[in-house]
């Protein structure tokens, strides 16, 4: 389906003329312009959102991978630290407090 | 190490921009701070924005035999990029060992690479005064017509750095960096690439505080640079960086971080061209040091990863 050149870019594909009327009741309804146009309108529609969710993909790959290098290690190492902080915290409370511990035994 | 310029790539005369300045401020401008050497200006944003990443394998090993004398080995085997015509990267995996030797006196510092390829890479620093010194930086390597070599004459004053560079294929450069008030240093270099016929001039400044470091340096090839480092705590610091070059109309800017942990520090850095890279270097033990790099490259669909272990 090839895309007339309205706006540049991406635009819709273009539209197929009405066909001759028939004769049958239903080939009458599923000609009628009020079926044509849904039609069409759900082609759009399913042409519209496959872009999206094409552009929205490629997007949160690009923003995930560099989420992942950038900041994962980040607060892997602040994780790191401050454990290490609170280890050391822990042990200068017990090391810190010799003279007393005895004492309240 | 600092103080190494690339040939063919900067100095060039001295046209500075001291002014004494009069000012009722209480500023001594009889003794301003010395200020740091011309091609360290951007020292800290590099530092920030720019490690050493790398890709596959590599191991370092230092061992001291002296108190002045040490040996080094390093092993790296990884996919190294050949430059190709078309836009495609060509990976080819190589693998190689280097063996160095360094002496470091306080007057004298001696360093010596050799590569399994056949390069060889020697550097020497020595103080003849408190405020002359002689570098010399030479690259040998197999190919003919590919080796180089430079000189360069520092002389450090109360609150100015000259230096004067001589290298082969007759590059001639000289800079000069001068202290104009305690926070703000000026200066200029001036080059001439005999073998290109090309000359240059540019002109730099440098403005510093406790918390921050701005600088920027025009040259007349056509580069322009700004970066700005802001020290948000004495562990972190953010940086961001500008370059322009008007010649050939390419823009690049990039922001990154830089964490001095305790036990690691890590480096990472977004930019304009779509390409991410983060530097981890973590301290497993005394002396032994893990350190992980990642480069990936979003518009160019490269993505580069590598490993290794630091001993000493």
């Amino acid at each position: 389906m090839a895309a007339q050149p309205k706006r540049g870019g991406v635009s819709l594909p273009e539209r197929r003329p009405v066909s001759k009327p028939e004769s049958n009741i239903l080939a009458r309804i599923t000609s009628s312009p009020i079926v044509s146009r849904g039609k069409q309108a759900a082609s759009d529609a399913a042409f519209v959102s496959r872009k999206l969710i094409r552009s929205t993909g490629k997007a949160a790959w690009i923003a995930g991978t560099t989420f992942l290098i950038l900041v994962v290690p980040l607060i892997i190492e602040m994780d790191r630290e401050q454990q290490f902080n609170e280890l050391e915290l822990q042990q200068a409370s017990l090391l810190g407090a010799p003279p007393t511990a005895p004492a309240s035994k | 190490m600092a103080g190494v310029v690339p040939p063919g790539a900067t100095t060039v005369p001295a046209d500075d921009a001291s002014k004494t300045k009069k000012a009722d401020e209480k500023v001594d401008y009889m003794n301003l701070p010395c200020p740091i050497p011309f091609e360290e200006i951007h020292r800290e944003a590099l530092m920030s924005l720019k490690p050493e990443t790398f890709e596959g394998l590599r191991f370092d090993f230092t061992k001291g035999l002296n108190q002045k004398f040490s040996l080094s080995h390093s092993v790296s085997m990884g996919p190294t990029e050949i430059p190709s015509q078309s836009a495609e990267t060509i990976k080819i995996p190589t693998a190689h060992y280097e063996f160095g030797a360094n002496f470091i006196d306080p007057n004298l510092m001696l360093i010596g690479r050799v590569l399994t390829d056949g390069r060889l890479n020697a550097r020497v620093k020595w103080d003849l005064t408190d405020n002359l010194t002689v570098k010399a930086n030479a690259q040998l390597t197999n190919e003919p017509h590919m080796s180089h070599g430079m000189f360069n004459f520092d002389y450090k004053g109360k609150d100015f750095r000259s230096q004067f560079q001589m290298g082969n294929g007759a590059l001639f450069g000289a800079s000069y960096f001068q202290s104009v008030t305690p926070h703000l240093s000026l200066g200029g270099e001036v080059f001439w690439a005999g073998q290109h016929r090309k000359s240059g001039i540019g002109y730099a400044a440098r403005y510093e505080t406790d918390k921050m470091v701005a600088t920027g340096q025009v040259a007349s090839t056509g580069m322009v640079a700004l970066s700005y480092v802001q020290k948000v705590s004495e562990k972190v610091s953010l940086a961001s960086d500008f370059m322009y070059n008007y010649m050939s109309r390419d823009v690049t800017a990039s922001v990154g971080y830089d964490y001095i942990l305790r036990q690691c520090r890590l480096r990472g850095k977004i930019d304009s061209n779509g390409c991410t890279t983060a530097f981890l270097e973590e301290r497993l033990n005394m002396g032994l040091n893990f350190i992980l790099s990642a480069e990936v490259d979003h518009s160019k669909k490269d993505y580069k990863f590598g490993f290794g272990l630091t001993v000493g």
